[in-house]
Parts: C-alpha cells; sequence; structure tokens
C-alpha cells in the first residue's frame, strides 16, 4: 500500500505516447481486461450453455443486473472520493417498506407514494453525509451504522412480517414489462442513470472536483473545491439511487418486504472495483462499473445455462477481484518509471521479491478457472452425446416425447439440510426414471434469485421446472411465462398462484403445519402452560405463515395455552441456542419451546439439556437425523414433519409425467412406483399428512 | 488540566463512551429485570460472548494497522467445519484446537500475502475471500453438517464445568496477553505505528508490510481458535456457523473507541465493545423489548459511539474536529 502511494503520484509524461490516446481516455485503469473477460465469458459460455448467446438471454441479463447497477453507479463517486457506502442494500429494504405503507397503508396514490419514497432515500443519504462531511467520521463506520439502523427500522416498523403485494400492472410493467417487444423496460432506466452518471462524474467541473477530492482532500481544499458540499452530494445521490433501486425492485418482484436488498451493497461495491476504481480514491469510471457489474452478471447467468453449481459463480468472483486488483497493481507500477532516488531502488528490490508470489496467485486463479473450464468442456461432450434430447437451436423447449426429459428442481435455499434431504430422494428418483435433473437455487432464502434461477432456466429451455416457491406474487410471473413457452410448471413444498402453475406437490398445508404442530405442544404440555417460538428470520415468510396458524389454533382451541415469546434465531443452530437460553431464564415457566426452523431444533434442545430443566420439553419442525441423539435422549419429545425424502422423488415423478404427457389434469391418482401410488386431487398431488417423529419411530428413518 | 489527567484521559478517553453506554445499559437493565445478573445468566453470556471476543481480538489488530478483515465470519464457518472434520478423524480431542488454529494461520496467511505482502487493499482482499470462503465450504459440504462426532468432542470429553472454564479463559489470557504485548512489546509498538503512519514507521526502520502480514496471521490463528472453542460447547458442527460475524467484530472493535483509519485502539475498548454489543440482545428480552428492533438500536449504539467520541476529542482538544474529519475523509 506504502508502495503504491509514494509511486502513483507521478504521472509519466513519457509513457502517453506508448498508447493511443483514445485507449487512455476510455480505459483509464485498465477496464480492457474485463472486456476481455467478457468477451472471454461469452464463448466459454456461448459454447458450454444452453441458448447463453441469444438476444433474449442478453436482454433478461442486463434486466437482472438493473438493481445492483443502480446502486454501482451511485457508489462509483463515492468510491472516486475514497469514501464507501455500506448502507444502500439495507437503504433499498426501507425504502420498499415504506413505499408498500404509503401506498396500501395510506392509501395514497403510487406516483405520490413513489415521489415520497426518493425523497425519503435523499433524506437517508442526507444522514450519512452530515455525519460523514460535518462531523468528519469515517464514511465505513457511518454506512455501518446506518446499514443496520436503516434495515432494523424497516424490520421494526413491520414487525418482518408485513408486506405489501397487489400492486396494479401499470406499475409492475415497470419491473416486469417490456418495450418493442423484447427490451425490458428498466433498462432504460439504467441507461439513463448511466448516462448522467457518466455526464457528471467525467464532464463537469463538479465531477472532476471527486477525483481531486480522492487523491487528496486537504489539496482540494487548497485548491478552491467546497469539499463537504461535494461528498455531502455524492452521499445524497446514492441515498437517492437505492430508493430508486427499491422502486424498481418492488415493481421486478410484485412485492414489498423489509428483506429487499439484503448484500446488495457488497455486489454494488464489488462491481464498482471489478470496474477499475481504487478504494483509496482518486480513479474509477463509470464504464469501467458497468463493464464489471456485466462480468459478474454473465459469469452467474452462464454459470447456471451451463448447469454448473452456483457456488463456483461466488468463488470464481472472488478470485476475478483478486486478480483484477493485482493486474491493476502491475500495471501501475509497470507504468510509473522509477525515478533515480533512494526509494526508487528499493521500490525495484521489493518488486523482485514479490514476482514468485504474484505468479502463485496468478497461478491458482488459472487453475480454477481452468479446472470449471474442463467441467464446462465435459458438460459439452455429455451435451454432444445426448444430443437430440433437448433442442439447442431454438429457445423454446424440446418436443415433451423426449425420452430423456430434462427437470429443474429449485429449492428454497440451496444449503438448508432440509432441502438436501428432498435432493437425495430427488436424485434417486431421477436416475430411476431416466430424467436429466438440474438442482440449483439460491444459497441463502432470497426471492429474487429464485426469479433469476427460473429465467435461466427458460433461456436454456428445459422440459419442466418444479420451484419451493419462497415468495407467491414475486415468482409467479415468471412462472407464467415458462408456461406460455411450454415448459411444465410443478411447484412443491411451498405453492406459487394456481394459474402460475400445472401441478403442485402437496405435503402439507400452512395451516395442517401450524396446527400439527401446536397439537404436538398442547398435548405435551397437557393443554396449559406457557409455550416460546424459536422462528428461522423475523422475516421468514414460511414461518410467520405457520405462526398465524399457531396463534389462530392456540386461540380456538387451548386458550389456557400463552405464547410467552417469538425469538430469531436467522437459521443459526449457536443463535437458537443463545436465544432459548435466555428465554428459560425470563420465563422460567415455559414448559415447551417450539423451533420452527430444522437447525433451531437442535439449537434449542442442547440449551435444554445444558439448563439441566428435565421439566422443559423441545418440539418443532427439523430433520430426524439433525434430532437423533436430543430424541433419544428425550430433551426432544418429538418433531412434526413429512418425509422429505419421498418429496423429492414425488416432485420429480410428477414433473416427469407431466413433460412426458402421463399426468393430465383430471387424473385422480398418481402412481410413483417403489414410493407407492399417490392421491391427485384436483390440480394438487398430496404426499400425505405430516408425520411426528418420535422415540419409538426415529429408528426407522435415516434423512 | 493537569498534565497526568490528560496523560490519563488521552490513554483512556476513547473507552470512556463506550464504557459509560455499558454501564447505563446495565443500570437500565438493573432497575427493571435484576434478575439479568443471576449467576448463570453471566456465566452464560460470558460463553457466548468468549468465541466473539477472540474473533475481536484479531480485528483489534488488523484494524491497529488501518486495515479491515471482513472475511472472518467465512473463516470461522471454514475452521467450525474443520474442527469436526479433525476431530472424527480420529486426532486427539486435545490437539483440536491447535490443529484448528493452524488452519486458520492458514487462511489468514492468504491475506496476510495479498493484503501485506502484495500491498492490496484490504476491504477487496477480504471481500473476495469472504465470498469465496463461504461458497468454496457450501460446495464442499452441500450444507450437510459434521455430526456422530466422537464423545469426547462435546466439552473436551472433560465434562461441562471444566470446559467452560477453558472456553472463557483462553479468550482472557489472550485479552491479557494481547494488552501486554500492544503496550509493551516492540511488536506491538510497531502496530501503532504503521497504523498511525506507514511512511514514518517505514522511515523509522519498521516495514510495515511485514506488520500488515503478521495482524492478517494472527487474526486468523484467532479466528481458527476460536471456532474450535465454539464447536465444543455443542455435538454437532453446522455448515454455516459465523454468519454475521464479520459486522460483530468490526462493530465491537469501532464502539470500544478503535479508530478505523488505524493507530488507534485498546483491547479494553474491544472487550468493552464486545460487552456492550453482546449483552444488548439478551437485555432486551429481559426488559421486553421486542427483538424486531435489535438491528435498529445495534444501529444507534454505533452512531451514537461515533458523536461520543467526536464530543470527547472536541473538550481533549479544542478546534481538533477539522483536522481530524480530513484524516478520516481519506
Amino acid at each position: 500500500m506504502a508502495a503504491s502511494s509514494v509511486v502513483a503520484p507521478s504521472p509519466p509524461a513519457d509513457a502517453a505516447p506508448a498508447r493511443a490516446p483514445i485507449a487512455e481516455r476510455l480505459f483509464p485503469n485498465n477496464e480492457w481486461v474485463l472486456l476481455v473477460v467478457i468477451v472471454v465469458e461469452c464463448v466459454v459460455f456461448g459454447m458450454a450453455g444452453h441458448n447463453f448467446a441469444t438476444a433474449g438471454n442478453a436482454f433478461e441479463i442486463a434486466r437482472l443486473g438493473v438493481e445492483i447497477g443502480l446502486l454501482a453507479i451511485a457508489m462509483t463517486p463515492i468510491i472516486v472520493t475514497g469514501g464507501i457506502d455500506l448502507s444502500v442494500g439495507s437503504m433499498m429494504g426501507l425504502a420498499a417498506v415504506v413505499l408498500g405503507a404509503l401506498w396500501h397503508d395510506a392509501g395514497l396514490s403510487l406516483p405520490v407514494a413513489i415521489a415520497v419514497t426518493l425523497l425519503l432515500g435523499i433524506a437517508g443519504g442526507a444522514l450519512n453525509a452530515v455525519l460523514i462531511t460535518r462531523l468528519g467520521f469515517p464514511p465505513l463506520i457511518v454506512t455501518l451504522g446506518t446499514l443496520s439502523l436503516f434495515r432494523g427500522i424497516a424490520e421494526g416498523t413491520t414487525g418482518g412480517i408485513q408486506h405489501y403485494s397487489g400492486f396494479p400492472a401499470s406499475f409492475l410493467a415497470l419491473g416486469q414489462g417490456y418495450v418493442w417487444g423484447r427490451v425490458p423496460t428498466q433498462l432504460f432506466v439504467f441507461a439513463a442513470a448511466a448516462a448522467i452518471g457518466a455526464w457528471v462524474l467525467h464532464r463537469t467541473s463538479a465531477g472532476r472536483a471527486l477525483y481531486a477530492i480522492g487523491h487528496s482532500p486537504e489539496g482540494a481544499r487548497y485548491a478552491g473545491i467546497p469539499v463537504g458540499r461535494r461528498l455531502a452530494a455524492a452521499y445524497v445521490v446514492s441515498g437517492f439511487a437505492a430508493s430508486l433501486a427499491a422502486v424498481i425492485y418492488v415493481a421486478h418482484l410484485g412485492q414489498a418486504k423489509s428483506d429487499a436488498g439484503t448484500g446488495y451493497e457488497l455486489m454494488a461495491i464489488t462491481a464498482v472495483v471489478l470496474g477499475g476504481a481504487s478504494i483509496f480514491g482518486g480513479s474509477g469510471t463509470i464504464l469501467g462499473t458497468v463493464l464489471g457489474l456485466f462480468s459478474i452478471v454473465l459469469l452467474q447467468n452462464g454459470l447456471r445455462l451451463a448447469g454448473q453449481p452456483a457456488e463456483l459463480s461466488g468463488i470464481l468472483t472472488g478470485v476475478l477481484l483478486v486478480a483484477t486488483i493485482v493486474v491493476d497493481l502491475l500495471s501501475r507500477r509497470a507504468k510509473a518509471r522509477p525515478s533515480p532516488s533512494i526509494l526508487a531502488t528499493e521500490q525495484d528490490d521489493v518488486r523482485n521479491s514479490q514476482v514468485g508470489i504474484l505468479s502463485a496467485v496468478i497461478l491458482a486463479g488459472a487453475l480454477i478457472v481452468a479446472a470449471s473450464n474442463w467441467m464446462l468442456v465435459r458438460s459439452l461432450r455429455d451435451e454432444l452425446r445426448g444430443a437430440g434430447s433437448t433442442g439447442t437451436s431454438t429457445t423454446a423447449p424440446s418436443t415433451p416425447a423426449a425420452s430423456h426429459p430434462v427437470v429443474a428442481m429449485m429449492p428454497k435455499a440451496k444449503g438448508d439440510p432440509y432441502f438436501i434431504s428432498a435432493k437425495l430422494g430427488a436424485d434417486s428418483a431421477a436416475k430411476a426414471l431416466g430424467v436429466e435433473l438440474l438442482w440449483d437455487g439460491p444459497t441463502d432464502l432470497d426471492p429474487a434469485k429464485q426469479n433469476e434461477v427460473v429465467e435461466a432456466w427458460i433461456t436454456r429451455g428445459v422440459d419442466a421446472i418444479a420451484v419451493s416457491v419462497e415468495n407467491r406474487e414475486a415468482i409467479s410471473t415468471v412462472l407464467r411465462k415458462a408456461r406460455e413457452k411450454g415448459i411444465k410448471v410443478v411447484t412443491w413444498d411451498a405453492d406459487a398462484e394456481k394459474d402460475a402453475r400445472d401441478f403442485f406437490v402437496n405435503q402439507a398445508t400452512p395451516q395442517g403445519i401450524g396446527y400439527t404442530l401446536t397439537d404436538e405442544a398442547a398435548r405435551i404440555m397437557g393443554g396449559s402452560g406457557e409455550l416460546a417460538i424459536i422462528t428461522a428470520s423475523l422475516s421468514a415468510a414460511n414461518q410467520n405463515e405457520w405462526i398465524k396458524y399457531i396463534r389462530e389454533r392456540l386461540a380456538a382451541k387451548y386458550p389456557k395455552i400463552t405464547l410467552v415469546a417469538i425469538q430469531p434465531s436467522e437459521g443459526d443452530r449457536d443463535r437458537a441456542f443463545a436465544e432459548t437460553q435466555t428465554v428459560l431464564k425470563v420465563h422460567p415457566n415455559v414448559k415447551v419451546v417450539m423451533a420452527i426452523a430444522a437447525p433451531a431444533v437442535p439449537g434449542a434442545a442442547e440449551a435444554v439439556k445444558q439448563s439441566g430443566r428435565t421439566d422443559v420439553k423441545v418440539t418443532g419442525l427439523s430433520l430426524p437425523n439433525m434430532c437423533r441423539p436430543y430424541i433419544e435422549s428425550g430433551v426432544i419429545e418429538s418433531i412434526v414433519l413429512w418425509n422429505t425424502k419421498d418429496l423429492g422423488a414425488l416432485t420429480v415423478r410428477t414433473a416427469q409425467a407431466l413433460a412426458t404427457g402421463e399426468l393430465k389434469r383430471g387424473a385422480t391418482s398418481l402412481d410413483a412406483g417403489g414410493l407407492g401410488t399417490f392421491q391427485v386431487v384436483g390440480d394438487e398431488v398430496r404426499l400425505g399428512a405430516p408425520f411426528v417423529f418420535n422415540k419409538s419411530n426415529i429408528d426407522r428413518f435415516d434423512f | 488540566m493537569t498534565a497526568a489527567r490528560r496523560g490519563w484521559l488521552a490513554r483512556h478517553g476513547r473507552e470512556l463512551p463506550p464504557a459509560a453506554a455499558l454501564a447505563a445499559v446495565l443500570a437500565g437493565v438493573l432497575l427493571v429485570a435484576p434478575s439479568f445478573f443471576g449467576a448463570e445468566n453471566l456465566r452464560d453470556l460470558a460463553i457466548n460472548n468468549a468465541p466473539v471476543l477472540l474473533v475481536a481480538l484479531g480485528m483489534t489488530l488488523v484494524i491497529l494497522t488501518g486495515e479491515i478483515d471482513i472475511s472472518v465470519g467465512s473463516m470461522f464457518a471454514v475452521c467450525s467445519v474443520a474442527a469436526g472434520l479433525l476431530a472424527k478423524a480420529g486426532l486427539p480431542i486435545a490437539l483440536v484446537p491447535i490443529a484448528v488454529a493452524v488452519v486458520g494461520l492458514a487462511l489468514g496467511t492468504v491475506n496476510g500475502v495479498l493484503v501485506g505482502t502484495l500491498g492490496l487493499p484490504s476491504i477487496i482482499v477480504t471481500l473476495a475471500m469472504l465470498v469465496a470462503w463461504r461458497d468454496a465450504l457450501r460446495w464442499a459440504t452441500q450444507g450437510a453438517w459434521v455430526q456422530d462426532l466422537p464423545a469426547d468432542f462435546q466439552w473436551f470429553g472433560i465434562g461441562p464445568a471444566a470446559a467452560q472454564v477453558i472456553i472463557v479463559g483462553v479468550p482472557l489470557l489472550v485479552l491479557a496477553a494481547t494488552g501486554w504485548a500492544l503496550r509493551n512489546l516492540q511488536i506491538g509498538r510497531r502496530l501503532y505505528a504503521v497504523g498511525s503512519d506507514d511512511e514514518a514507521a517505514r522511515l523509522a526502520g519498521i516495514e510495515p508490510r511485514r506488520v500488515v502480514f503478521g495482524a492478517f496471521a494472527a487474526t486468523g490463528a484467532l479466528v481458527g481458535l476460536a471456532a474450535s472453542l465454539n464447536a465444543v460447547r455443542f455435538a454437532a458442527v453446522p455448515s454455516n456457523a459465523g454468519l454475521g460475524l464479520e459486522l460483530q467484530a468490526v462493530a465491537a472493535v469501532v464502539v470500544g473507541g478503535a479508530a478505523i483509519t488505524g493507530g488507534r485502539g485498546t483491547v479494553t475498548g474491544t472487550l468493552i465493545g464486545v460487552l456492550l454489543l453482546g449483552t444488548i440482545g439478551t437485555a432486551m428480552t429481559y426488559v421486553g423489548i421486542s427483538p424486531y428492533w435489535a438491528k435498529a438500536i445495534q444501529g444507534l449504539i454505533i452512531l451514537a459511539a461515533l458523536v461520543a467520541d467526536a464530543a470527547l476529542a472536541r473538550i481533549e482538544r479544542h478546534g481538533g474536529l477539522l483536522g481530524r474529519g480530513a484524516v478520516a475523509a481519506r
């Protein structure tokens, strides 16, 4: 770090003629590297991915990048000044909730609600600006504070549960519609933002001032630049951009909830830094940011279309980030001619000693990329061998008569043990039925990501899609689109809107789960006493739905049971442990702790076990293997669940039967081979009632 | 103001606001819900926050040099799974924490080489590692937990009481040792020197790259140690541990009065920061405040700590705010 800051401020006059001035002007920070990356991505994925290189996919990729793109464009000037804004993702959450509340609760018309929301964004940005420029606090810490604050207000006011949907079609068109039949509407907003951003940053004196501030705030002040005002403007614009992104996000997903934009700040910063901006300030361009953004989005989309695991995109993004800054560092050092001073010779020594390490880093990155490319090539070869089973020439899926239908199946979250056990069942069913199974989805609960994956599958061309729906309103639009293209759509685990899918594989309704859980808890408690719930996150849609029915059942049937606490675990076993410990002490009369997230049940059980309280029992919704030791030792009385393995298998069978035309509306039963025959009621395939696992039957299950 | 008082204030002034805030929170809780101070609750709080303290101590070293490490949460997850796998592979349980600390050291070395030796910006490097380690672990484990551990894994096989002493004692020993080293050893003073002005430190004969490398490597080892001490509290290891740990650690260090720009901060401050942020959630449950507001309150605490710090700096030396602002903006 010391080295680059010593060397950087000597723009070599003699180096200028070496390169064409136009390239210097367009790519002052070696952004051409990104162009190469993008070209390579296009070539590789064009070969390995299905329907990657189509105009339709290009527009879909662009649509997916818009929200993060808006944040990134506003982040660029901030990073140019040497600052950072971590609060943008949380601001999106707050703005989304406020937009929904103003429109739905306060009854304002949508244009007014949007205007007020945008003002709120400006106000949020102004708060950051005041703390940073007036009081002189480091931006990293100020925006770390407002990151918690904005999200906290959004969650606090909505209780995490309240969300808004049912927006009019004219508004949703902003996020879901097309202009001229194929260009996504929000692309125009993005293009305008990029153009205005580029003009202000690169063509106005105010924009140039930001670079001066980034190089040296003190120097800029002496040069007569109003440093405070310029900085403040950058943060206000960032707040505004975040609220604008929130409006588009709401229109895109069709719902406004407090978890909008979670983690987007890191994506935006990644795009800006990939785009050649120095985190220390003084350099960066809008063009670079846009290129950086698309190199990530292309990577994610391409891996998906090539059927590669989504986790690779995180690893490759990390490699790409480090590689970009290494290349940047190298070229900076190459550009800066050593001047004849003691400092410079020392610099040379340092550089020589680092060549080995640098090559090692680059080699490691290349190895990872090569390994993944090898997999891409392998999948390509498989593809050629199985040519004809899926059409690669058109965007429409192949004829359903295919002997090896391609079924794409999505969990709510890939890392969740519940869905992992469902995948086991799905895998074995796919093997038995001769189905090519694609398994992909968000790594954490994220409705926006689910839409992204379905879009990619539509582009790739599959025979059937099976989705465990995280958010009903959000996903239904894109599922309808899949159906329009002739893809069979199944929902499993959680349903979408009825007209958005062909069949729903119903393992248990939220009502059934809520009621069974409550009945089980009441049985253990003997019908009276205090009950505490450990949930997933406070904004988790499923859990909130179950809690609604738990409350309903308690009120109707068990008036002597009081629900004394609902504490969050964030799906983290250790957090569930700590929360349960506290609940047991604050509410010593609690008789039953009901944990309604798979990892929370063993966490709660461990807390009860360590407290030595034998009068407290744990129940809830979890997987047998995870809870086995606690069930055997009696800490967990029982857990409620269905056979998740069978659920996965039945879903694949249903999708395959639909794709081959075997299953049609009006059927009354579905034969699933070894699993048995399942009842079909209307447009639902029924797995059966939820199952209560306890000491007497747990030995029979292994998942 | 006498010279002696001024010296004391200069040394401990930045720890005053968080200490006062902690005292205020505890006093408030004492009035509303005195049962908070039950021995059992205090013990549980100590055990639950001990691993966070270790990670925050590492973060203190990194922040002292003017850098930041936001990859600690992902490294924590990798180290947790490593602890489970090593124990399952038959490594004697007593050696597991040491072995996992070495795993952490290796992860920290990657950061150290990239940031320290190569001089790449730490926020970008550790952002890359945050994403890469987390996704690599997801890929490798497919979300599966490490289960069926040897019977002596939980509590090191020496029973809860003795193990809990270790779990709380080791971080406190590390705290004391780090605090002593930062004040009295050459290596400790070098951290401050590099964080205050790395160019001046270099001219004074210190090699800033090595110091920064050391801070990141040490943080990795501490994260490994924290992960193993955390893991032995349970009988299974989840694959998604340490989510959001980086924000918790950075917030604790900064609330404890360390300057994010480097060169200023103490382990006492970090301890206070960990205690403040680690008890506030539990205290809210005791007092009966809805957990839905937890995040908002955490944000307010961070901002309040900043404002208090600025007010104190103004008292300490009049008109010093402008100069500090310029430094901060860089």
